[in-house]
């Protein structure tokens, strides 16, 4: 009983915390977002733009009804998981004990600074580390081939709504977790020590005021099919929607494009950026003709285990056949028994 | 009719009230004893304990005299002792000027007989005696060289190498076994009360609380302890405060002070496990208890032991947190090349409270094994000096060892690495200075990423 309470909590936190990004508040302020895009720069009528963006084809989709699924599974998944996973403060006590040992640190080196300064620093760089290791990870998961198994079934979407945000595989969820608890230990075990225990972030309704801005000015239409765009010269820096949309296309030039989170400049750092393009639309997904199979809940729970696990016996198979090819040339094996 | 069923209800409604009251203090019960034919109507009696907490008091209070003639006298309980602390104090007026008047009793004969690791190897009353000799060697009890405060080692080594040790391991422990002190004997020949009540009661009166402590809350009983509050003291209402029965000392007092903090609720708890626990002993009425019976009342002696050994552990907690602000406050002054007169003593003070506080802890029933050694070596057997010596031991002569100290960064790391042990070990919950406390609300405030979700 306890479980089931515990598990529609957590449900309908997801849209009730300021803290979570498919928060009630932010949704709305992305529809009012997509409805000025519409009415004022695409100069459509108000009728056509609502239709345009509560687009059931999109909504109602086999894709996207997966992505509910999946939200309402893994919500379940991780609520038995986190329990266990290391928390940010775990690892922050260590760290900070630490710095501790590090002779030409000394504890509360810098607390005569102002709170106002340490206290702006540590909202930057809380924010920017978090961005920046969301940036990497991304990075690193399609880049490396077990990685990519895991990250693939959020790209299977072949529509883009807020809710595939949760289309996600549990494993990933957990490298996202580790990955959270990593970068906020880091930088509140630096912080602490460096200035004391006066530390604190700039917060409206309790979250990184950066976090916040990211999430008010419409954060939930990275994913979805409207296609906002920004000017060249802010796209280096900010991520628009329609440069996220683009990461989910599958024609071959936008692969490995456009990483980031919030901030474009470690795509551009890294020359990955790529600036939005206009499209109708843009299609969406792994590759072409990809298989309705694609969206079942065996393939993207299943799916990307059978891979890992092939891909583990493959490497396992070609190494086994490199050190046979290796003791036959030094005459350690003997050929006849090999065959 | 009417007014027969209001008469009824009203002595019902006075009569539950009364019983609710009273059950919120220890004592007075009935005589069970059975054969007694005396005149004695109550079987409470732990005038010893409360005079032994009187003699610690002032015990404490000479400790910066230097005189150990006198500190000697109270801890042997000698007789005709004047009560130098508590005494009264503005509008609190303590009843009693003498120890005598308390009842009788000594500490010496109640130490902690077994080995003190932590000091030097020592057993119990050889660590108290060479804690008080050398008090003696120096001015107000303070030894600037060793950075030794031995107002505060005595004190709180003492709290617990008698009030907690009896407490918990004589009489909530040995006498507590089947076949020892049996309710249905008297406690010895003569007396009045049988020998489990008499145990129980005597662990009470080493707990130091006022007998009507639970009709008060923690911000009270506190005051009481500082003698604030007047009002609160004098349950009896006779203008004055009685040092057997009205009065908090002790761990008592420390639990309220960790209580008042609105995190945990130990007097409260373990007063009302003291008052369950005889409530089950004067229903067994005189005879033997019975299996249920000792079984309920065992379970009311654990929580007891749990909480009061928290209790301990929440004061090496705290006392590591004070050290660690003192430690830092230290380097900035050294870095500045300033006056560290004041700043060192505060440090010496409160280190000496910690190490009290630590080998108390180590004085219970359970062999405390890797977390003793680990608290003892980081703690270290005197506090890191500004020329980065230590002492590290005791010779045979009693004179203290000092060699190169632990490194200062390390010494400060080892503060945090005991408050991280209490919690592991003991789960304390006060928390009083807590040196991970803002880290952890801010670690709360950004909050986890607890659900799978793609960026």
């Amino acid at each position: 009983m306890e479980l089931i309470t515990e598990y529609i909590t957590g449900i309908s936190n997801q849209f009730f915390d300021p803290k979570k990004r498919v928060f009630l508040i932010y949704i709305l302020l992305s529809i009012l977002i997509a409805f000025f895009w519409f009415v004022f720069y695409k100069k459509k009528s108000l009728l056509s733009s609502f239709k345009k963006i509560f687009d059931k084809k999109v909504f109602f989709s086999t894709s996207s009804k997966s992505d509910y699924k999946v939200f309402l599974i893994n919500q379940m998944i991780m609520m038995l998981i986190s329990p266990f996973l290391i928390t940010q403060l775990a690892i922050a006590t260590t760290l900070y004990f630490y710095f501790h040992t590090i002779n030409w640190l000394s504890v509360g080196m810098y607390s005569n600074t102002l709170p106002i300064v340490f206290i702006s620093l540590f909202t930057i760089f809380q924010f920017t580390l978090d961005d920046f290791s969301k940036f990497i990870i991304h990075r690193f998961m399609h880049k490396w081939p077990i990685l990519w198994s895991i990250h693939k079934v959020h790209h299977s979407a072949t529509t883009l709504t807020p809710m595939t945000v949760f289309r996600t595989h549990p494993l990933e969820g957990i490298i996202f977790s580790i990955r959270s608890s990593v970068t906020q230990a880091v930088s509140i075990s630096v912080f602490f020590f460096l200035f004391g225990n006066s530390v604190d972030l700039f917060t409206i309704l309790g979250v990184n005021i950066f976090v916040f801005l990211f999430n008010i000015f419409g954060s939930n239409l990275r994913h979805s099919h409207i296609g906002i765009r920004y000017w060249q010269w802010l796209e280096h820096i900010l991520i628009s929607p329609a440069q996220h949309q683009l990461h989910h296309s599958i024609a071959r030039e936008h692969h490995d494009k456009n990483f980031g989170s919030a901030l474009a400049c470690w795509d551009w750092m890294f020359g990955s950026l790529h600036h939005s393009i206009e499209f109708e639309n843009l299609q969406i997904g792994i590759k072409k003709n990809q298989i309705e199979n694609s969206h079942s809940l065996s393939s993207l729970y299943v799916g990307p285990l059978i891979e890992i696990n092939n891909f583990i016996i493959k490497k396992f198979l070609k190494t086994k056949s490199k050190f046979i090819e290796l003791f036959s040339k030094t005459g350690l094996v003997n050929d006849n028994k090999i065959n | 009719m009417k007014k027969t069923f209001i008469l009824i209800f009203t002595i019902f409604i006075s009569f539950s009230f009364v019983k609710t009251s009273l059950a919120d203090v220890y004592g007075p019960y009935p005589i069970t004893l059975q054969g007694y034919d005396g005149d004695k109507t109550n079987s409470v009696k732990y005038t010893g304990q409360m005079a032994r907490h009187a003699l610690h008091d002032s015990l404490k209070a000479l400790v910066k005299t230097g005189d150990v003639s006198k500190m000697m006298a109270y801890y042997n309980g000698e007789d005709n002792l004047e009560i130098i602390a508590p005494k009264s104090k503005d509008d609190f007026v303590v009843k009693q000027t003498m120890i005598s008047e308390i009842g009788s009793g000594n500490l010496s004969g109640k130490m902690y007989k077994g080995y003190i690791p932590g000091w030097g190897n020592l057993t119990g009353p050889e660590a108290i005696e060479h804690m008080m000799t050398k008090a003696g060697e120096v001015e107000g009890g303070f030894d600037p060289d060793t950075g030794m405060d031995y107002t505060q080692l005595i004190s709180k080594f003492a709290m617990g190498a008698v009030f907690y040790n009896q407490a918990v391991n004589n009489y909530l422990g040995k006498k507590m076994e089947i076949g020892q002190k049996p309710n249905n004997k008297p406690y010895k020949d003569g007396a009045y009360y049988t020998g489990k009540e008499h145990s129980w009661d005597e662990a009470f009166g080493y707990w130091g609380s006022a007998a009507h402590a639970l009709t008060l809350n923690a911000e009270e009983n506190y005051n009481v302890a500082k003698k604030k509050d007047m009002a609160s003291a004098d349950y009896n209402g006779d203008g004055v405060v009685d040092l057997y029965s009205e009065y908090t000392y002790a761990h008592a007092y420390y639990a309220s002070s960790y209580d008042k903090g609105g995190k945990t609720n130990y007097l409260a708890t373990i007063n009302q496990a003291f008052i369950n626990g005889r409530e089950i002993i004067r229903d067994a009425d005189g005879r033997n208890l019975s299996f249920d019976e000792r079984t309920k009342l065992l379970a009311k002696r654990d929580v007891i032991r749990d909480n009061w050994q928290k209790v301990i552990a929440e004061s090496v907690f705290k006392y590591a947190g004070s050290t660690y602000k003192d430690l830092v406050k230290l380097e900035t002054i050294m870095e500045a090349n300033g006056d560290t007169t004041e700043a060192f003593r505060t440090y010496a003070k409160h280190w000496g409270e910690l190490k009290g506080f630590a080998l108390a802890l180590q004085c219970g029933p359970d062999d405390l094994g890797e977390t003793a050694v680990k608290m003892n070596r980081m703690m270290g057997f005197g506090p890191v000096l500004l020329n980065s010596s230590q002492v590290v031991g005791v010779d045979s002569q009693g004179n203290f060892i000092k060699d190169q100290a632990q490194d200062w960064s390390e010494f400060k790391l080892h503060m945090l690495k005991i408050q991280k042990l209490m919690e592991d070990e003991f789960g304390v919950t006060a928390k009083s200075k807590d040196m991970l406390s803002d880290m952890a609300d801010l670690s709360g405030k950004i909050g986890s990423a607890d659900s799978a979700e793609n960026d």
